[in-house]
């Protein structure tokens, strides 16, 4: 791979051969420093909710500070609407939003651990574990005691070879997207503006294992949302176990 | 991410270094892809948003979306009539080009009589380069993700809403084709921040892409550098 000048002249060149994780860590320290606290409750409850068991400074940690504040702020202070049969709802589509990252994380984490993987696969896998976890640490903390456990998985041979894991990313990440676009009018619009922070990562992630694979980054034009029962009976397929 | 901010972006040629497609992926069927079935799905729900009437707040965000795609599509499709693209990033433009056209027209659409008519638009010869091309290609896609972000929490309709966030997955997925073909990192970060109205349309206006009224576009000749 050629090593391409910064193209604008106005920095160092990059460089590509540095793995995708690293820049990704790099990364998230001015997101973080841009001022992400705005969504802030001043009273701050769910982080003094002595039953979580998370720890703060984890919770506090890089980019999760901005979309954690928003989201914590929408159900700490409850959805706008206020009503129990609201909260229910949201409640609902935060612990499907859960199983979602659980997978993910799963996935990601069991591929990374097994080693099969070489090359841009590796990178992507590296790369996408460690934000998954961040997407699934910040959903935990926001459910806090009422968030479901983590379920069994079984992915055979999906993270124990290039093909298989492939193949299951592309469908796992498509899934996601459609997960999240599908619970948007479900939650307060709070919470919406925290879920939008990691909905077009997991798109990111569909196009990019796409990219790799040679597959259509982006097939369609709208991302079609998909109902509680579809994510359900996709996480299945995928390695689910319930 | 300064890398690909728009208002740092060399329109005057000086991209000309050729570092083109990085990677090893040359799959051909990029086109075999259907468009059909979801262009449904955002017509159905821009009809059942129209039958609802958007409210005066949403009729504003939807002509400022409308507005970003303008931008996007002109950009595609004036990269695609130049043809100065090669190979996957030809393809990519095509493809992308034909959904942001999609998106151009389902927002027209939904808005009907109160759609803001298309601007005239001067890319400033980065649609004759295909580095200069994929940087812009990043550029906008990145700032289309953070503009419908900063918009979806206020738009008050739920189809509305559904449609706006069924089309803000995809422009992250353009986002991350672009910046693969750029040979760029396609999620740098787990979490994607939102952008305001105001911030967004600073950064165009800083680009001098828009050059004004819609009469002028069309006598205007393509501005060949090459």
């Amino acid at each position: 791979m050629a090593s391409p000048k910064d193209a604008d002249g106005s920095g160092p060149a990059r460089q590509p051969e540095e793995p995708y994780a690293q820049r990704s860590a790099r990364a998230r320290v001015p997101l973080a420093a841009r001022g992400g606290n705005r969504f802030l409750l001043p009273a701050d409850p769910i982080r003094n909710d002595p039953s979580r068991g998370i720890p703060r400074a984890q919770f506090v940690a890089g980019a999760i500070v901005a979309g954690g504040a928003a989201l914590a702020a929408g159900v700490a202070a409850g959805p706008l609407e206020d009503s129990s049969a609201q909260s229910e709802r949201e409640l609902r589509a935060l612990q499907l939003l859960l199983l979602v990252e659980y997978t993910e994380d799963t996935f990601y984490q069991e591929a990374v651990d097994r080693g099969a993987l070489r090359g841009e696969l590796k990178e992507y896998a590296a790369a996408v574990a460690s934000q998954e976890r961040e997407h699934l640490d910040l959903l935990r903390q926001v459910l806090g005691a009422k968030a479901d456990p983590r379920p069994g998985f079984e992915f055979g041979s999906a993270t124990r070879d290039a093909d298989g894991f492939a193949a299951a990313a592309a469908e796992l990440e498509d899934l996601a997207v459609a997960a999240y676009n599908g619970q948007a009018t479900n939650v307060s619009r709070s919470t919406l503006e925290a879920a939008a922070t990691i909905v077009s990562v997991e798109a990111r992630h569909a196009a990019w294992i796409r990219s790799i694979v040679g597959d259509p980054p982006a097939p369609d034009a709208t991302d079609k949302p998909r109902s509680a029962d579809e994510v359900l009976d996709g996480l299945e397929q995928i390695g689910l176990r319930r | 991410m300064a890398d690909f901010s728009l208002e740092r972006l060399d329109v005057d040629g000086a991209l000309a270094e050729a570092v083109d497609g990085v990677g090893g992926l040359s799959r051909a069927g990029f086109m075999a892809a259907g468009l059909g079935g979801s262009l449904a799905l955002l017509g159905v729900a821009a009809g059942e948003a129209r039958a609802q009437g958007p409210g005066p707040g949403d009729l504003a965000i939807l002509n400022y979306a409308l507005t970003l795609e303008y931008l996007q599509a002109s950009f595609y499709t004036e990269a695609e009539r130049l043809r100065a693209l090669k190979g996957r990033t030809e393809r990519a433009a095509e493809v992308v080009g034909s959904v942001e056209r999609a998106h151009v027209r389902a927002f027209r659409e939904l808005l009907g009589s109160k759609a803001v008519k298309r601007p005239a638009f001067d890319f400033q010869g980065v649609t004759e380069n295909p580095r200069a091309f994929l940087k812009t290609a990043v550029a906008f896609e990145d700032l289309a993700v953070a503009a419908y972000k900063g918009q979806a929490p206020r738009l008050e309709s739920s189809s509305v809403l559904a449609a706006a966030l069924s089309i803000h997955s995809v422009e992250a997925r353009h986002a991350a084709w672009m910046r693969y073909l750029f040979g760029a990192n396609p999620a740098q970060a787990a979490f994607d921040q939102p952008s305001s109205k105001r911030e967004v349309l600073r950064i165009v206006r800083s680009t001098n892409f828009v050059t004004g009224s819609p009469s002028t576009e069309r006598n205007r000749a393509p501005r060949y550098t090459g």
